[in-house]
This record gives C-alpha cells, structure tokens and sequence, in this order.
C-alpha cells in the first residue's frame, strides 16, 4: 500500500531527482518543497512532484525559519511521510518540523520502503557496526535522506503540477545572517573515482602525504583520509574523508595506507571491489579486510612501491 | 554566561563485539561520555573561561548514568554543577523523547544564555538532539556551528554548511550544536579531577522534572552488523625486494 501523501524538502537541487522518485515510489500524492525560483518547481514537477511550495530565498536569507510554516502545511495536508534532505540546513529544518509535529527525525535513512502500512526506515548505528530497522509509528513520518538512496526517474516534462509560491519573510527572530563565505579549498567528489588512495595516522607529518600523493598521480587514483587526518590533523578538507560520517565510496580500488581500518572507516569502503591495505603492525583489522596486503613501514615500502609501479 | 552542555551516556564503541549471528553484543562494553559531547563541553568551558559564568552538565537517560566513574570524569572536564535525570523511561529514547526530557529538566533548572550540544551521540549519531530542543524551547537553534564569539547579549556564530560558511549573529538564550572541529577537548589534570570531587551532583526522576510521557516514535525491528564482503586476505609481510615486487604485481592485476 502506498502512503496518500508524501512529501520532500530540500535546499540542495541537486537532490530534487532521486527525492522526488523515492516520494513517487512511496505515495500517491507527491508534493515538493523548494527554496528558491520558479524553473525549479517545473524540474521537481517533471521528475514526479504532483506540487510545490516555492519558498523565497535571497542571499542571505535562512530558510530554517520556514519551518514552523512548513510544519504548518504538513498538519493541514496530513502527509504520511516527509523526506528531508540531510544537508546542514535540511537536518535543522527536519529537527524543527518533527518537534513541531511532536515526534521524532529519523536521520540518514539508507534505505526506506513500506511493511504492514507502516514506514521502515534503515540507518547505520554505533559508528557503522550495524544496521539499525525501525518502524515508525507516528502519523507523519520525517526523517533525513542523503543521495544514492533512491534512483532519479527520466525527466517528463509533460507532467504538470500545482505551484505555490509562499512569499512571506522567514520567521527568525533572534537570527541574522551576517555575512556567507564560500568554504576555502578545493571540491572533490570522491564518489566518482574509480580508484582511491587513503591516508590514516600511520603518516606522521604532513609533509609525508607526498608519498600518498605520489603513489596517487602514478595510480591515477584520488586521495583520501581516514577522519583523524581531515579532523583531527586538519591535513586534509572534511570532504575527503572516508566512512560512516564521511563519504561513503564503492571504486574498484581502495588502498589504505596507515589506516588501521576501524569499523567506521571501513563502512565507507566495503563496496570496493578490491581492497589494498599496507600497515606496520600485523595484526591491524585492516588485514582482515583487504584482499591485497603488505605488512610494512610505510617510510620504506612506499616510495619504493611507487618507483615499482611507474616502472 | 549561563551555560548549559548536554551529553549521552554511550556504550564504548571499540568493545562492542559484533557476534557469529550478526547481532551486536555489549557486554565488554563499557558506558562513557559520547566522543561528540566532549566538544560541547569543552566549547562551554572556554566560554565560561573567557566570559566568566556557570556552566552547568545535563544528561537524561538510564541507569547507565548512574555511574560514579562516569560522574567523576564528566565532573573533571570543568562543570560547575551537574544534573541528572535518570530513569528506566529514559532508556533508549528517541529523539523526540529525549528532547522533551531536556526541556522539561532545562525548564526545572531555570536561566540559561546557551544550551550547547554536540555533533551527533556516537551512538545512534542522529544529529537532532539540539535541532529538536531548540524548538521547543521556542529559542534561535543552530546546528553544525564551529566558532562561538560572544558579543554583549548575543553571539556570533559561524556554521558549516556544505559550500559556505555563514556568519550568524544569534541573540541569547539559543541552542547550538557545535560540530567535532570546534575545538580538541583537553584532557582533565590531577587538579581538574580532585576538583570534580567537589561539584555538585543533581539528580532527578521523570516526575521530579514534570515531563510527561512521550509515545515513541518508532519500534526497533532489528539491530545487526551488515555481512561483510568476502576479501581475498593476500597478506604479503616484510620489506624484501621479492616481496615488494610480489605486492606491486598483485597490486598492478588490481588497478587494470
Ligand atoms: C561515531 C564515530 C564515527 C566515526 N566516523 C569515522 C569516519 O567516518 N571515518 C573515519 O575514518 N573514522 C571515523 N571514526 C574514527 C574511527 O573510529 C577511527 O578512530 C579512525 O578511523 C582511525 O583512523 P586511522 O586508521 O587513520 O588511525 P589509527 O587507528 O591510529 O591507525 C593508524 C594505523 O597506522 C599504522 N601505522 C603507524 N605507523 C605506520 C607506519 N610507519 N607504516 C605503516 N603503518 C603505520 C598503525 O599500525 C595503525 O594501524 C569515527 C568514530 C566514531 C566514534
């Protein structure tokens, strides 16, 4: 049976796609909120939202403040299920609205479809050790989805759909954006590389990355960290970190180098098809979970692994 | 400043051990202070520092909190005082259920400037806690924030978004979750722990803060470790240049 009314709310447009087909698997009635211009809505509407609350954004504007309004909507259209995309600002609005609609955000959903009527959400717990399954029980279901959870339909830009525009100010007391700097440093998708090159803890010093990156450029490989190095050491962006919190990869190749391959991390790499692991100490987990493995400082080997394989 | 840091009682995550049938088992494991509310303390602890005030421990949950070592270790990072409401009810709670709990017992303690929590529990790591008792305390809440400035009677925020960084000027009393950047949490001293012995402990029941009982949000069908893909284990040991040469040749089959 599917859910009557379904909604999604994203600030993202990029996750407009693959929210708008899960909401069309889900339920019968799909309705999108947006926070930005029109030819969004008419995107949204082509990939399967029968209507759409357009809500203003300017620079500078902070779209949370919708929530209570938002909350508002919900409740007076009796949604079934509201699907937030898990960006900062998404998470926030989702938190706001479940209080609002007195339940629950079941967050980073991984998996969602419906049993017995009722919503079965997926999501990992305790650092990725495990997959937690849960039905949820209240009259409005919200949760958080991230990308790669649902697949986009084809576009048809022959649907139509009902477009509302809500042009009140957000509701911010006590809240005034100063000012919005672009995050300093490089964007880096991980998910597309085919191949890619992890650093952990084993490297001492900042300056030791250049081994990695060496073995990168000879390998055509991306470079990645475990989270202490983008974290912790700050050696690397957020963005390049691998695992339950970070990024979540499937290449065809992954090799860690001084990476003890604790169970957070590993989360974000058992999709590769093959696993490369070099590390000092015999009995690290990662030698457990690498098809190719090579017991070693990597102060020695790696340069000569380089110089090898440029060979 | 009038502060209050919220925390979990978490199982330690390295001792969980994951069991022949998937399922997780917890014994080993011992209750301690989420990784991610380490921030949120510390965050408090440098504002008090810098601003003078109280900051003040807060924590709902199960008889797992009823525990003097965890009391003595939560107390050594610079609380002033600490309350906890424990209770069978509190147990596994959702989100919603916690946070309701946190109002009622942020109510029951009274003025506050800022509530202050961390990333996610690293436990169920759901991100909402503050998002959601933000809200009904009817106060500004923010989440992912990385540097708290104060200013008079509000603060300065910056928050992490995906591809920006916003600069929010937030009047008090507010809710901030900060994330695991904001700061490294230090570790308490001989003095900060003979110091803890000192601090005043508060603890209440369910009723004593006037919260009423919550439905849960949601039943839990299964908790298990996902199956693990077959690896080949090929573990080559040693610096020798044959065994170098072995691993760059089962290395070079891979990245065809
Ligand atoms: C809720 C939660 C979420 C988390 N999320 C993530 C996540 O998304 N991603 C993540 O990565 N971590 C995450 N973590 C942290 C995770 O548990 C580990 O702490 C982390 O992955 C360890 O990083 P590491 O392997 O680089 O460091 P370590 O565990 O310190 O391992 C370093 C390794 O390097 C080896 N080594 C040292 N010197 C050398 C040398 N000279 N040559 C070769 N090898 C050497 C050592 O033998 C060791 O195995 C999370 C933790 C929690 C609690």
């Amino acid at each position: 049976m599917a859910i009557k009314n379904v909604w999604f709310i994203t600030d993202d447009l990029s996750a407009i796609g693959e929210l708008a087909a899960g909401a069309r698997k889900l339920g019968e009635h799909v309705t999108a909120v947006l926070f930005s211009e029109q030819d969004q809505a008419k995107e949204a509407i082509a990939c399967g939202a029968d209507q759409v609350y357009l809500f203003k954004k300017t620079e500078g504007s902070f779209i949370e403040g919708y929530s209570k309004e938002i909350a508002g909507l919900i409740r007076a259209e009796q949604a079934g299920l509201v699907m937030v995309y898990s960006s900062a600002s998404g998470r926030l609005i989702a938190g706001r609205i479940a209080s609002q609609l007195e339940t629950s955000a079941i967050s980073n959903v991984s998996d969602l479809y419906i049993e017995d009527d009722h919503v079965v959400a997926e999501h990992m717990v305790y650092g990725g050790l495990a997959l937690r399954k849960e039905k949820a029980l209240s009259d409005t279901v919200v949760l958080t989805v991230g990308l790669g959870v649902f697949e986009a339909n084809a576009k048809d830009e022959s649907r139509e759909g009902k477009v509302t525009e809500i042009t009140g100010e957000a509701e911010n007391a006590g809240i005034k954006v100063i000012e919005i700097r672009p995050k300093q440093g490089e964007t880096v998708n991980l998910k597309v590389a085919k191949k890619v090159v992890g650093v952990g803890r084993g490297f001492a010093n900042e300056e030791d990355l250049k081994m990695a990156e060496d073995l990168a450029s000879a390998t055509g490989a991306e470079l990645a960290c475990s989270r202490p190095i983008a974290e912790g050491e700050k050696w690397m962006g957020k963005e390049r970190y691998v695992g339950v919190s970070g990024a979540v990869l499937k290449p065809d190749v992954y090799v860690a180098i001084g990476i003890s391959g604790q169970i957070q991390h590993m989360v974000g790499v058992n999709d590769a098809k093959t696993i490369v692991a070099i590390n000092k100490d015999k009995n690290a987990p990662i030698f457990k979970q690498a098809d190719i493995g090579l017991v070693g400082d990597l102060y020695t080997v790696l340069p000569k692994i380089t110089e090898k394989l440029k060979a | 400043m009038r502060i209050i840091a919220c925390f979990k009682a978490v199982p330690e995550e390295q001792d969980i051990v994951v069991e022949k049938d998937r399922q997780l088992n917890f014994d080993k494991a011992e209750w301690k202070i989420g990784t991610y509310d380490l921030n949120a303390i510390e965050a408090g602890k440098q504002l008090v520092e810098a601003e003078g005030g109280q900051l003040t421990g807060l924590a709902v949950g199960g008889t797992a909190l009823d525990s003097s070592k965890l009391k003595k270790n939560i107390l050594s990072r610079g609380l002033d005082d600490l309350y906890l409401v424990i209770d069978e009810k509190a147990e596994n709670a959702d989100t919603y259920q916690t946070a309701k709990l946190l109002e009622a017992s942020i109510r029951k303690i009274g003025e506050f400037d800022l509530v202050l929590c961390g990333a996610g529990s690293s436990d169920l790591y759901a991100q909402q806690t503050g998002n959601q008792v933000g809200e009904l305390l009817g106060v500004p809440v923010i989440n992912s924030v990385n540097k708290i400035t104060p200013q008079g009677d509000k603060v300065i925020v910056e928050r992490v978004l995906e591809d920006s960084v916003q600069v929010l000027e937030v009047s008090l009393p507010a809710v901030l979750s900060v994330t695991s950047e904001i700061n490294v949490p230090r570790i308490p001293g001989m003095k900060d722990i003979l110091a803890a012995k000192k601090k005043p402990v508060t603890e209440f029941t369910v009723e004593d803060i006037g919260a009423a009982y919550v439905q849960p949000t949601s039943l839990v069908l299964s908790t298990q470790a996902p199956e693990q893909a077959e690896r080949k284990l090929n573990i080559l040991e040693g610096d020798s240049e044959e065994t170098i040469d072995e691993f760059v040749k089962l290395f070079n089959e891979a990245l065809k």
